[in-house]
């Protein structure tokens, strides 16, 4: 064990005063949120604001609906009123000169009581907010229309078409922001992503440096390939520990200086699970990762095998959408499940909205076998691969490592 | 109480046979050289006797008992392939291999600083492994594989790549730790160094022991048939039907002859032909000597040449 803490603490301390240890510190989260602010300014500002014409002959619904398209909550747009007649051709090239970003003709019912037809033309078809904020006006501008007609007053049209204030609440009753919980979970998610996927890379690097050095003969004439592998994994897992504490440390006292203002919250479980799938995700993959370093010779050579590493994590990130939007469906427990995804899967389910105990025991129960199963494995192609220089090996030798003792 | 034991060790990796039926004992306070061509199985036989590689068949002992790594604290071990941490400071390296070897902090630091000073690399100390030269790294290293006072030290190919003040210095060192009764196992292609420093030796070629003993038992048990001959005149005596091997430098000749007593007949042909001789010294075979013959024995003659590089 004494040689173990040895190694782990040499790990550790070479580490943590590297220069990259503190430009990951600070660059990680300052990137994220970067990336977070970013992409809520654009949504933010992502108001339409197309140039359409719309060629009518009925100039009353015509003109509510230019008031809604170049007023309204989610659109700003340019909206010219022509005769029903105008030609298309000019229209066409006027689009083709980008002028003009599309054309909306109304053809009035023939029935009295039905609605008229809508045939939009836009520019690009892939211009879908132009298309949904004109289908919204419309929809707006005709129930108007028809309430006008059944003698409902302006006012009381306008309370009945206020957008409805769903309140959103926590378990206690508290008022919750579903927002930003969702901005925790996903926060949380991408964190652990790329901590996971850092930190068992740096394993296996460290592997391969100790491997090109030839550091690994004096060590392992004194101590056991078993301790070596462990005080590396332990180490390298302390410095990934350490830099989430000081992200978690810095987001808290700025959560508290902001205070109620900010409205994200991040609860103690929340924490405890983290840390918890963090320690056993890390373990799972630095322990592959381990045998990737110890398999290879060099960090090219590294990187043609870093799909084994890559591959769980990416289709955890397939699975986001559909277990933010339906996390308790049949196939988020069942994903959630899978020990290489859990970490990262059933930490989001808890994030959102809190699994059965019984589901989080199993997947801990699953990731711990599994880490088991891996170390004995990694472990083997360890005590042999790392004496073994030059050619990279292949698959049956490999599985004859296994054998050896 | 042998220091070491090897009982017919043998080694396979994969196809090749890396080490085959080996016995050696190394007693205590002895220098001990481990010679071979390069590819012999000295360093994988180095590795089975500190149990980083377990051998096929055989056993090996450690201090008089079969082996166990608790033993391996009372040894001190450097590889043939130099191995530090490049990025860290020599100081902090050694603290670190000393403790990895059972020291205290405080012993290892100043075991380290007390080495440095003997081995003059003081200025070295604060620095990082990375910007020293390639002979204050193998320094270093031969430091951290003494740092825990070892009574058996193993040192593979320890003189390669120093000038030779620095290996003079390395070379006393070794020199006054077998006088303390510590042994001494080290491997090399130099035959000088192995000739002036070793008092037992094994020769090993594709594996096998073909050659082990005491020096002075191995340089006996071969005639003294050699004879280094200065001359002026005349150089037709060294196609006397005594010489088996002549080799003739202009003036300096070499040779070898087919028994003891031939140096006689050999020198007395010379006077009678009124060559001037100068020096005429019959010795036994050099180490180096021994080391071609054997090697090329166990090759055949034609596939050694490319093989020897002694």
């Amino acid at each position: 064990m004494h040689n173990v803490w040895l190694i782990a603490k040499r790990e550790y301390t070479e580490r943590i005063k590297t220069k990259g240890f503190l430009i990951a510190t600070i660059l990680i989260p300052l990137l994220m949120g970067g990336g977070l602010f970013g992409v809520a300014t654009l949504a933010a500002k992502s108001k339409t604001t197309s140039h359409i014409a719309v060629l009518t002959s009925q100039l009353q619904l015509a003109d509510d609906l230019k008031q809604e398209l170049q007023n309204g909550k989610d659109s700003q747009m340019t909206v010219d009123i022509l005769p029903a007649r105008t030609s298309h051709a000019v229209l066409d090239q006027e689009m083709a000169n980008k002028e003009l970003d599309g054309y909306l003709v109304i053809v009035p019912a023939t029935d009295a009581g039905r609605r008229p037809t809508f045939d939009f033309t836009p520019r690009s078809t892939a211009d879908i907010a132009t298309s949904s904020a004109i289908e919204e006006a419309l929809h707006h501008v005709l129930t108007k229309e028809y309430l006008a007609q059944k003698g409902v007053s302006d006012s009381e049209t306008a309370a009945l078409m206020a957008p409805v204030t769903l309140n959103v609440l926590g378990k206690n009753g508290v008022h919750g922001n579903s927002k930003s919980s969702f901005l925790v979970a996903y926060v949380l998610f991408f964190l652990m992503y790329m901590v996971v996927l850092l930190y068992g890379m740096n394993v296996a690097r460290s592997i391969i440096e100790e491997k090109t050095s030839r550091v690994f003969e004096v060590l392992l004439a004194t101590i056991k390939p078993d301790e070596l592998l462990a005080g590396k994994i332990l180490g390298v897992g302390a410095v990934g520990l350490t830099q989430v504490a000081i992200w978690m440390g810095a987001a808290g006292l700025i959560a508290a200086r902001l205070g109620a203002t900010s409205g994200v919250q991040i609860s103690t479980p929340q924490v405890v699970y983290f840390i918890v799938y963090f320690a056993l995700g890390y373990a799972l993959y630095s322990a592959v990762a381990a045998a990737l370093g110890a398999m290879t010779n060099s960090e090219q050579e590294l990187q043609q095998l870093n799909m084994f590493l890559m591959m769980p994590l990416f289709f955890s990130m397939l699975m986001l959408m559909p277990i933010v939007t339906n996390p308790n469906s049949l196939m988020s427990r069942i994903v959630s499940q899978i020990p290489f995804c859990a970490p990262l899967l059933m930490d989001l389910r808890i994030s959102i909205s809190m699994p059965q105990p019984w589901e989080i025991a199993l997947s801990i129960g699953l990731i711990l076998i599994t880490i088991y199963a891996v170390l004995w494995v990694s472990s083997r192609i360890y005590r042999v691969g790392i004496l073994m220089y030059g050619k990279k090996p292949n698959l049956p030798e490999i599985l004859r490592w296994l054998k050896y003792s | 109480m042998p220091i070491v034991e090897l009982e017919k060790i043998r080694k396979v990796y994969d196809t090749k046979v890396a080490v085959e039926g080996l016995s050696l004992t190394i007693e205590p306070g002895t220098m001990f050289g481990l010679l071979g061509p390069n590819g012999s199985g000295k360093t994988s036989t180095i590795r089975m006797m500190i149990g980083m590689t377990v051998p096929d068949s055989g056993s090996v002992s450690l201090f008089g008992k079969p082996f166990d790594r608790k033993a391996l604290h009372r040894v001190g071990y450097l590889p043939e392939e130099r191995g530090l941490y490049k990025k860290m400071k020599v100081i902090d390296q050694l603290v670190f291999l000393g403790q990895l070897h059972g020291l205290s902090e405080a012993t290892a630091r100043s075991r380290s600083l007390a080495w440095c000073e003997r081995v003059q690399i003081t200025e070295a100390i604060e620095k990082k492994t990375e910007e020293l030269s390639k002979g204050m790294q193998q320094k270093i290293q031969f430091i951290a594989a003494l740092l825990h006072e070892p009574e058996l030290i193993i040192m593979d190919e320890p003189f390669s790549g120093l000038d030779p003040v620095n290996a003079e210095l390395l070379q006393d060192t070794l020199i006054d730790l077998r006088k303390e009764g510590k042994a001494v196992l080290f491997s090399t292609h130099r035959m000088d160094q192995v000739e002036k420093m070793c008092d037992a030796i094994a020769l090993i070629s594709r594996g096998k022991l073909v050659l082990s003993g005491s020096m002075r038992e191995v340089k006996s048990s071969y005639p003294r048939n050699r004879v280094h001959v200065v001359f002026s005149g005349d150089e037709t005596f060294l196609q006397n039907a005594e010489v088996e091997e002549a080799k003739n430098y202009a003036g300096v000749a070499e040779l070898k002859l087919h028994s003891e007593a031939g140096a006689q007949k050999v020198l007395a042909e010379a006077m009678a032909r009124g060559t001037v001789i100068h020096r005429f010294d019959v010795k036994e075979p050099t180490l180096e000597e021994i080391f071609i013959e054997r090697v090329r024995a166990s090759f055949g003659d034609e596939e050694a040449r490319g093989i020897v590089d002694a």
